[in-house]
């Protein structure tokens, strides 16, 4: 296995990438992605995988410059592991033989002597630029290298300029064995880039597509928003804040004293490689009308039960009609476990006509492993669920 | 709506300036000036900015030019296509960004978006009289010639065409320089389909012409011109 570096990722593939699988990162341009390709060579590197970097568009000082900028890595420290073919080696190449399919046979040979003297387990590719020069099926025939009874895995990065028929094509041609295409929300601002996971050959996982941030040159796979929803003094802002790395509460005292929460609770926190954006909901049925609002684009939602009072199950069912879990991934924290109480979790089953894939955790939100426990569940729901 | 004044008054005077999304090609031979004109249009008025891709003149020549015409750098993004072919070492700043070499179509796309977010984001200075969402931005490509030496017609029409989906999309105005006398038809005629208005220069022993194509009600005659202080000044 390799991995790309990326925690969120490298979980959702069942810990990385099989040897001498074909890899494509495909890129809309303008989106900032070439951390992804980056980031696997890093991680690549590190351990002690022996790699060739092929990118026509760069010189080799260039590439390192933008490695040591991005990553603090000088590539110079791995010579003994890394042998790059520059834009000076495609423009030899063009001029020894000026006619393409000459060319092709010239990189092939050139790849798998670089590959058996160097003994190269991954090739890296910034493919663009022979895709232009070669075309598709050249351009991979190329790349077909076997060496001894063995292939190297081959990551590409592509600027996509074809869009989804492009991405349909790889598909249906089983070209690559994995592919993540990289794209950005633009209306009218920059708002975020996401990828999307559009295909993997050794596993079932379903197409989807989680949203990133950059952070120091570091990708987060981002959740701009997850619901914690639920009856009154169910735990919902002791629950958020025990989630949290920082936060907002909007408690206030109601005429009796105690403290309700009037408006929402807002948590961030970064957790297994995500960052991610927790609202928490007033529970009182007077703050109905701004649920739909809350949950408005929320990409899960956790519902928070108070499992010593199940006269409750009613309130929970318009709950969650108004959040619309229909729609979007939901895991029940079922509350105040460490008090007496005698609801199952079949109850809790029957009485909210849950799916069976709906997981379900006694917990006291009191406990902050507990809580943790529930938005691990959650998260591993939003990257599992097909949107 | 927003309009962006080119600082041609033979544009500007009819139609009060031109709409956000359009794009203005200058079609123009080598050592006409072309690239002063299209600084001139590319310029940012008050409360807009300008990003420019160079592939003609280095980002600390430009800067240079700049301070030399009184223009607010602090508006202005360069993304550098050059640079780093002879000193690789050159390191990013909010204001100017280097990519590898002008065929670097990835690294130009990933600049471009940093500094728009950028400027939406607040890192370049905002003018204190005037805030506008979005801010408009004016986008330079000197020039497509370059970028046709190293990439192919139909490559470079693609990218430019997403690349100008975006711009439209945050109501960007883009301005591009391609010299005619260095190819065929069919190149320019390609090119010409990204682009709303075409100016097109000429040179003549007695000095600097053009003529507007592309928009109803301006005149298509040839113009004789000159540049006095960043300023286009059309003359008989």
């Amino acid at each position: 296995m390799i991995q790309t570096g990326i925690t969120g990722i490298d979980e959702m593939l069942g810990s990385g990438i099989p040897r001498g699988t074909r890899v494509l990162f495909s890129m809309e341009p303008g989106v900032d992605g070439r951390l992804f390709m980056i980031s696997t060579l890093n991680n690549a590197l590190s351990r002690n995988h022996r790699c060739l970097v092929i990118i026509p568009t760069s010189t080799a000082r260039v590439f390192r410059s933008e490695i040591l900028t991005l990553k603090k890595v000088d590539i110079d420290d791995y010579k003994d592991k890394l042998v790059v073919l520059d834009s000076s080696v495609r423009d030899s190449l063009h001029k020894k033989c000026p006619v393409p399919a000459e060319r092709v046979n010239e990189w092939k040979s050139l790849i798998r002597e670089t590959c058996e003297k160097n003994l190269i387990d991954i090739i890296f590719v910034y493919f663009d630029l022979i895709y232009e020069d070669l075309g598709l099926e050249e351009g991979f025939r190329m790349l077909d290298i076997t060496i001894g009874d063995r292939k190297p895995t081959v990551v590409l990065e592509h600027l996509n300029l074809e869009g989804d028929d492009l991405l349909t094509r790889f598909s249906a041609d089983l070209a690559f064995d994995l592919i993540i295409s990289l794209k950005s929300s633009f209306t009218p601002a920059p708002y975020f880039n996401f990828f999307t996971l559009e295909y993997t050959s050794w596993s079932n996982m379903p197409r989807r597509s989680i949203p990133y941030i950059i952070i120091n040159n570091t990708i987060s796979l981002y959740i701009p928003k997850i619901i914690v929803t639920g009856p009154p003094a169910s735990g919902k802002t002791t629950f958020v804040n025990q989630a949290s790395d920082r936060g907002i509460s909007g408690d206030r005292k109601d005429l009796k004293g105690a403290a309700t929460t009037v408006a929402m609770d807002l948590g961030w926190l970064h957790f297994k490689g995500f960052d991610i954006t927790i609202y928490g909901t007033p529970g009182q049925p007077r703050f109905d009308p701004i649920l739909p609002q809350l949950a408005s684009h929320a990409m899960g939602v956790v519902m928070v039960i108070d499992v010593t009072r199940p006269e409750q199950m009613a309130r929970v069912r318009t709950l969650m009609e108004l959040a619309k879990v229909n729609l979007i991934p939901m895991v029940i924290a079922a509350n105040k476990c460490d008090l007496p109480h005698d609801f199952s979790e079949n109850e809790i089953r029957d009485s909210l006509h849950l799916k069976a894939d709906v997981p379900i955790h006694f917990i006291s939100a009191l406990r902050r492993s507990d809580v943790r426990l529930v938005v691990e569940s959650l998260v591993h729901c939003i990257t599992t669920y097909p949107f | 709506m927003y309009t962006y004044k080119t600082g041609i008054a033979l544009i500007d005077d009819v139609t009060g300036g031109l709409g956000p999304g359009m794009n203005i090609l200058i079609l123009a031979p080598p050592l006409s000036g072309a690239d002063t004109l299209g600084a001139c249009i590319a310029r940012p008025g008050t409360g807009e900015y300008s990003i420019i891709i160079s592939t003609e003149e280095r980002s600390i020549d430009m800067a240079n030019r700049f301070s030399a015409e009184n223009l607010n750098r602090n508006h202005i993004g360069i993304i550098d296509a050059i640079t780093k072919m002879s000193s690789p070492e050159a390191s990013d700043s909010v204001h100017v960004k280097f990519v590898a070499s002008p065929s670097d179509l990835t690294g130009i796309g990933i600049k471009f978006s940093q500094i728009v977010e950028s400027i939406f984001n607040g890192e370049f200075e905002v003018s204190a009289d005037v805030d506008l969402f979005p801010p408009p931005i004016r986008f330079y490509i000197n020039s497509l010639s370059t970028l046709l030496m190293y990439r192919k017609l139909e490559v470079l029409y693609q990218f430019l065409h997403v690349l100008g989906a975006k711009l439209k999309k945050m109501e960007g105005f883009g301005v591009y320089i391609l010299n005619n006398e260095s190819f065929d038809e069919k190149t320019v005629a390609v090119m010409k389909q990204l682009m709303n208005v075409v100016i097109e220069v000429k040179v003549e022993s007695d000095g600097h012409y053009l003529r507007i194509r592309g928009l109803s009600g301006v005149s298509g005659d040839w113009y004789k011109f000159r540049i006095e202080n960043g300023e286009v000044v059309i003359g008989k």
